[in-house]
């Protein structure tokens, strides 16, 4: 089974915990206010968005993609810097042979996944899929 | 004898050949009638074979989706389930209703398919605390809800060309109680005749003949149908007799159901401006903003005694005369034991219960134009006024709402009648299009300036100059010269550009060079290399008009429309992905069957690196350049900006953006005239007056790793601390961060 899938079996809220409380121990030097001084994804991934995400996972497990697509849609446009939202996003449209759309769905998901080294790992293990097939 | 016989024979001869003639007359006739039934069975076909009715094409909002921590109070709650066909009561009985509480609201929704899934009915209760949904409650379960989808409001529809607007019912769809007054009210002997009642007719005759003019009628169903879908309504004795032979034709082809549930849809019932609201389902929508499914027997009784005279009988210009005729509906019902006496007792004493205006007929036509002009490759303008398609969008009427009454704030403090505008606002993270405007009067059906006016842009192009620039390997802090410059044009021409204050400033910073919007510095930078890769950069997005590339390009000469700047800024607000913008999300069949899907689509176009730096170079705009006059309005929120001014002030532009919304805000005059405004001066005041009637949150940077920021001297662009004067933070590329220090003063 690919790392990418794992994820979405291991996904749990107490990782995520783990994970925001690294991230708050580091971070960069002079920043302004207005700069982003840790990956928000983590953090939002709670409430409505957690909820779809939890049906588009349901989904994919299923394999209706084109429902958990519209999930996780619905799922951006609550919360668009949601790093899984993309990364689930790019599974579904690999599990639709769609690669394309999947590799541009990677790139958005690791540009907000600063610190998420899980994600990032995914995320990689996912484009190398992609790129492959 | 002989005489006689002769007589006899010529007359028999006489006789026969009278004979022949009649019945040669009578065969001419037969055969004529025929043909004409032919033909008239031929326009029967023509109308009943594929589509009988045009239904024009839905266009929706986007679905509101509601949960906890949405900054959203009651009050927009309201204007959103107004908008819609939601009730207002004090007891919740069905769905579609709603009532106010304290601390919320309680909500009744309807069931919604989506096509990708349907979306349940809800009995919730949405708690609000400030301007925020605290907590969503399932009534039914008495659990919190995480997420509470509501239907779609409808924003508007693509009418056929005969301006008719109908919601189709099928048989199944009709109430029982409908058909039993309807019947009991315009045709008693329905399921008795074959189209046409003779005993109806003769006594309807008689009756006209004693009044001396038309009192009564003796069409059945039928026959109003055929006169509804192939006649006129010209009163002569031509037009009975083929309203009687369609109308036997149409019990020859169709069963009683099928010609019943014609009726149902075609009965002419409302007109509203230039849009004729044709059969019950729409009717009851309009009147009552209820589905014909949820109305009550006296309502029911309204609608029908609306088919005598829908002009003379409209409840909401003729209350009085249209309560009688309901009542008089009502009494026939109670005659016909449809309804009892006691129901009958307390329905004539029931008010008409209808809206008091009809609902507005696209009031966003600036946003319809678009989606149709988007749509227009996948379907032509007679498919979407017939097909009954259903159009998706990301429309925000929460969104449009504020944006309307901004503008008109922002508009207000010019003493330009004759200005325009257009403003579109986009969710840059995703390309969905939430509103637009494209006249001062915003719901004014006319040129669609928003997408159409193309005009220079002015110093709108710098930001994507600036990029151009980093990725050529200059950095925020490197020294640019304000100094003056010459270039001979290729038709020998020289152009002499200047600042806009006709100032020179010396050498500064690529940073405060943008931040001023200092044109003499970007034209020299352009000039030695700059301008080949902004036409470049311009290209990939599709916006670059002319193959040959004219250094004014770097002062933005090039016309765009407020749509394509948006596009332009997507990128930038974005760092560098590409969503197309879009006002279509999903269509769909009159089945509910999906058509087509337009998914979040994200491409990565330009440097993630290079732009976030001139992102923070456009919060420099609105912290302390051109600008600036945001950081005074709204202290301690960050946002992203770039003004443009075109020459002799002809042309006034502002695109800004928060953490969500990307808005850009043109004003100018459709006769090119000077305005007399800068960017600064008009966009931006609109631009402002906008956000503030929507709120936002404040723009951020996103994280980026490969960057380090570091204080310099804006003038000499060396490393200094926060404390010395001249100071900024900016972040650099590693192999960028300046190699000297300044002097801290």
């Amino acid at each position: 089974m690919s790392n990418s899938i794992l994820l979405v079996n291991r996904f749990n809220p107490s990782l995520l915990i783990w994970v925001i409380l690294l991230a708050s121990c580091t971070g960069p030097g002079i920043v302004p206010d207005y700069y982003q001084s840790a990956s928000v994804s983590s953090e939002r991934s709670i409430g409505p968005v957690a909820e779809l995400h939890r049906r588009a996972i349901s989904a994919i497990g299923q394999r209706r993609f084109a429902e958990s697509v519209e999930y996780l849609q619905r799922a951006i446009k609550i919360d668009p810097r949601n790093a899984f939202s993309w990364h689930y996003l790019a599974q579904s449209y690999w599990h639709s042979q769609q690669y394309g759309r999947c590799l541009e769905m990677i790139k958005r998901s690791v540009s907000y996944s600063a610190e998420l080294d899980d994600l990032d790992r995914a995320n990689a293990a996912l484009k190398s899929q992609c790129e492959v097939t | 004898m002989a005489k006689n016989a002769k007589r006899k024979s010529k007359k028999q001869y006489k006789n026969s050949g009278f004979r022949r003639v009649i019945a040669a007359l009578c065969i001419a006739g037969l055969l004529v009638l025929s043909v004409y039934l032919v033909y008239l069975n031929h326009l029967i076909n023509l109308r009943f074979e594929g589509d009988t009715w045009a239904i024009p094409s839905r266009v929706y909002a986007r679905p509101l989706e509601l949960y906890t921590g949405l900054k959203l109070n009651s009050e927009a709650l309201l204007y959103e389930l107004g908008l819609s066909t939601y009730q207002r009561v004090d007891l919740l009985t069905e769905v579609g209703q709603y009532r106010i509480l304290d601390s919320g609201i309680e909500l009744r929704t309807e069931a919604f398919d989506f096509s990708d899934q349907t979306e349940p009915a809800h009995h919730a209760r949405v708690l609000f605390s400030g301007s925020k949904v605290e907590r969503i409650i399932d009534l039914e379960t008495s659990n919190n809800l995480d997420l509470l989808r509501l239907p779609p409001v409808i924003i508007g529809s693509y009418f056929p060309q005969n301006g008719e607007d109908r919601v189709l019912l099928s048989i199944d769809q009709i109430p029982q109680t409908l058909i039993k007054i309807l019947l009991a009210v315009e045709d008693k002997k329905f399921f008795k005749h074959f189209g046409i009642n003779p005993k109806s007719i003769v006594r309807a005759l008689i009756a006209n003949l004693k009044a001396g003019k038309t009192v009564q009628g003796g069409s059945t169903l039928t026959q109003q149908l055929a006169k509804n879908l192939f006649l006129t309504p010209e009163r002569s004795l031509i037009r009975k007799i083929n309203e009687a032979l369609m109308a036997l034709l149409l019990e020859l082809r169709f069963n009683k159901e099928t010609i019943l549930t014609a009726y149902v849809n075609e009965v002419f019932l409302l007109q509203q401006k230039n849009i004729a609201i044709h059969g019950f389902g729409l009717a009851s929508q309009a009147l009552f903003k209820q589905g014909i499914e949820h109305l009550t027997t006296d309502k029911l009784a309204l609608l029908v005694g609306m088919v005598k005279g829908p002009s003379r009988y409209n409840p909401i210009t003729h209350p009085e005369a249209a309560l009688k005729r309901r009542n008089l509906v009502l009494r026939v019902s109670r005659d016909h034991r449809i309804i009892d006496e006691i129901e009958y007792q307390r329905l004539i004493n029931s008010p008409l219960a209808t809206v008091n205006r009809l609902p507005r007929i696209n009031r966003f036509p600036a946003y319809l134009d678009l989606v149709k002009r988007q749509l227009n490759s996948s379907y032509s303008a007679s498919e979407l006024a017939a097909k009954g398609m259903r159009i998706f969008t990301p429309f925000d009427p929460l969104l449009q709402r504020n944006l309307e009454q901004g503008l008109e704030a922002g508009l207000s403090r010019f003493d330009q009648p004759d200005l325009q505008a257009a403003v579109v606002v986009a969710d840059y993270l995703n390309g969905d299009i939430h509103a637009l405007v494209a006249d001062r009067e915003v719901d004014f059906p006319g040129f669609n300036r928003a997408v159409l006016a193309q005009r220079p842009i002015g110093s709108l192009i710098k930001p994507l100059l600036l990029y151009s620039l980093l990725e050529d390997g200059m950095s925020l802090a490197s020294l640019v010269d304000d100094k003056p410059i010459r270039i001979r044009l290729s038709n020998s021409d020289i152009w002499q550009p200047s600042n806009f204050d006709r100032k020179l400033h010396g050498q500064m910073s690529l940073y405060q060079a943008f931040v001023r919007s200092y044109n003499l510095p970007f034209v020299h930078l352009g000039v030695n290399g700059g301008l080949e890769a902004l036409g470049r950069n311009l290209k990939s997005l599709n916006l670059l008009k002319r193959d040959v590339i004219y250094p004014s390009l770097l002062l933005g000469t090039s016309e765009m429309s407020a749509f394509e700047v948006t596009q332009l800024f997507q990128v930038i607000a974005n760092r560098g992905y590409f969503s197309p913008l879009t006002t279509i999300r999903q269509v769909g069949d009159q089945f509910n069957r999906t058509l087509k899907r337009i998914p979040i689509d994200s491409y990565k176009l330009f440097n993630q690196s290079s732009m976030l730096q001139v992102q923070r170079a456009m919060i420099g705009v609105s912290e302390e350049g051109t600008a600036k006059y945001l950081a005074q309005r709204f202290k301690g929120q960050t946002l992203a900006g770039k003004t443009g001014t075109t020459n002799n002030a002809r042309d006034s532009w502002f695109a800004g953006f928060t953490q969500r919304e990307l808005t850009v805000v043109w004003l100018g005059k459709d006769n090119n005239s000077p305005i007399n405004l800068t960017g600064s001066s008009g966009a931006l005041r609109v631009w402002a007056d906008i956000m503030q009637k929507q709120g936002f949150d404040a723009f951020k940077l996103d994280r980026d790793d490969s960057l380090e920021w570091h204080y310099i001297n804006r003038f000499n662009g060396g490393l200094t601390k926060r404390e010395c004067s001249n100071s900024v933070l900016l972040p650099f590329p590693e192999q960028l961060i300046p190699d000297h220090r300044s002097r801290c003063e």
